[in-house]
């Protein structure tokens, strides 16, 4: 078997582990938890692909994103509570919170030794930054951009 | 002939009853991590149920105000929110006696009743499950990281340790950001030092890896949700809380790192 494709499945495997994990902490149905894990492994599927394809990690996540939106707009599930919550639970596993845990470390490290931390590890801080705010708002924006291209059933009545 | 002055007679409630329904599933909503969006819908779904013309709603981090409008009377009521967490049966649960209000299956009195019980109906996972599933997402992300398998076992102990401290401190109501750095550095530490004594060479990523369950996934989500559907002012209140939540979160696995790590 192609070693990138054990990659893909590796990583899938696991986003669904985590998905379906957080899913129980934010006390979700137990009837749920395998469309969360499904929803885990889709997406975690999708950014692997993308970030083997050569994209960034910020437009892999975008497109994992935009793609579990719209399967969910999509769903045949009319409840939108539910659907909301698939979405939400899918995407946690590609929230980047070890890159912000690295952002934060790194911020620390450069209080405390100053410029003499070098200007690598200053760029480093910086680039790791940057990815995740652009990371953050690909996730935010694929997540949200289905939902907001169908007008609002609240605006559409105003 | 005799005038006789127009009686409406109307079953509607009144407007004191309906603001309170709308501000009861509008805090409920808010608390259990609903974006403003879902805040604003419930609350124009349950006036509009009740015979309001019209709901005016202002989501804060900390309140909702609400105006409600019916003929000439307009009612305007505000309700602090308490701290927000993630308790996604207990959205639907609420979003569910919405719906039954609006289908008629409920009236107002009983809507009310409903959601106000709705915290101690709402089923929830025990809590050794909910701790153990942490830890198993937390092994899991600590794979997509790139951790070797000795470790794995560790952060599951380390991340399910921090999750049983966190039940125990919050429901002792202790601040949720002293709380974060606490738990950060014990999982942290508990997760590094199993993995360095189970062989593993990935210890920094396993102390990444148990802090994981801090992350305040939702929070970043809503964060940008309502920013994007015109509530920047929720959204800066959200981003802002989940920025302190990180820094305190850093420091702590900073501290673990320090402790444990080789240098």
């Amino acid at each position: 078997m192609n070693p990138d494709i054990l990659h893909i499945l590796h990583q899938a495997f696991f986003g669904g582990i985590a998905a379906a994990g957080f899913a129980i902490l934010f006390n979700c149905h137990p009837r749920m938890l395998p469309l969360c894990f499904g929803a885990g492994v889709l997406a975690l599927a999708v950014r692997t692909i993308g970030q083997e394809l050569g994209g960034s990690l910020a437009v892999a996540s975008f497109f994992a994103a935009l793609l579990l939106a719209i399967c969910n707009r999509l769903s045949r599930d009319t409840s939108a509570a539910r659907r909301s919550v698939l979405a939400v639970v899918g995407v946690i596993p590609m929230i980047p919170g070890s890159l912000a845990a690295k952002v934060f470390m790194s911020v620390f490290a450069f209080l405390r030794s100053g410029q003499s931390q070098g200007i690598e590890a200053t760029v480093a801080t910086w680039d790791n930054l940057l990815m995740l705010i652009f990371t953050l708002a690909a996730i935010g924006t694929g997540l949200a951009l289905p939902s907001l291209m169908v007008v609002a059933k609240v605006a559409e009545e105003a | 002939m005799t005038l006789c002055p127009a009686i409406t007679l109307t079953d509607d409630p009144p407007l004191p009853d309906v603001a309170r329904l709308c501000l009861s599933a509008g805090r409920h909503l808010l608390q259990t991590g609903a974006n403003g969006r879902m805040v604003h819908e419930a609350v124009i779904e349950i006036a509009r149920a009740l015979g309001c013309d019209s709901a005016e709603v202002f989501c804060q981090h900390a309140a909702i105000l609400i105006t409600i409008q019916r003929g000439s009377d307009s009612f305007m009521q505000m309700s602090k929110a308490a701290e927000h967490g993630v308790n996604l049966r207990r959205t639907q649960a609420v979003r569910q006696i919405i719906s039954d209000l609006v289908g008629g299956k409920l009236d107002c009195a009983a809507a009310q009743a409903a959601i106000d019980c709705v915290q101690e109906t709402t089923p929830s996972y025990p809590v050794w499950f909910v701790c153990l599933a942490t830890g198993l997402a937390c092994a899991a992300f600590g794979r997509l990281l790139g951790a070797d398998w000795p470790s794995f076992i560790p952060i599951v102990l380390g991340s399910a340790g921090g999750q049983w401290l966190r039940h125990l401190l919050l429901h002792r109501r202790h601040n949720i950001f002293v709380v974060a750095g606490i738990i950060s550095f014990v999982s942290a530490t508990a997760a590094g030092l199993g993995a360095r004594l189970c062989g593993s060479t990935h210890a920094p990523i396993a102390t990444i890896a148990a802090v994981l369950l801090l992350v305040p996934g939702v929070a970043v989500l809503n964060a940008q949700v309502d920013i994007l559907q015109g509530k920047p002012n929720l959204a800066a209140a959200r981003a802002l809380r989940v920025l302190y939540l990180l820094m305190f979160m850093a420091l702590g696995l900073v501290l673990a790192q320090t402790l444990i790590l080789p240098h």
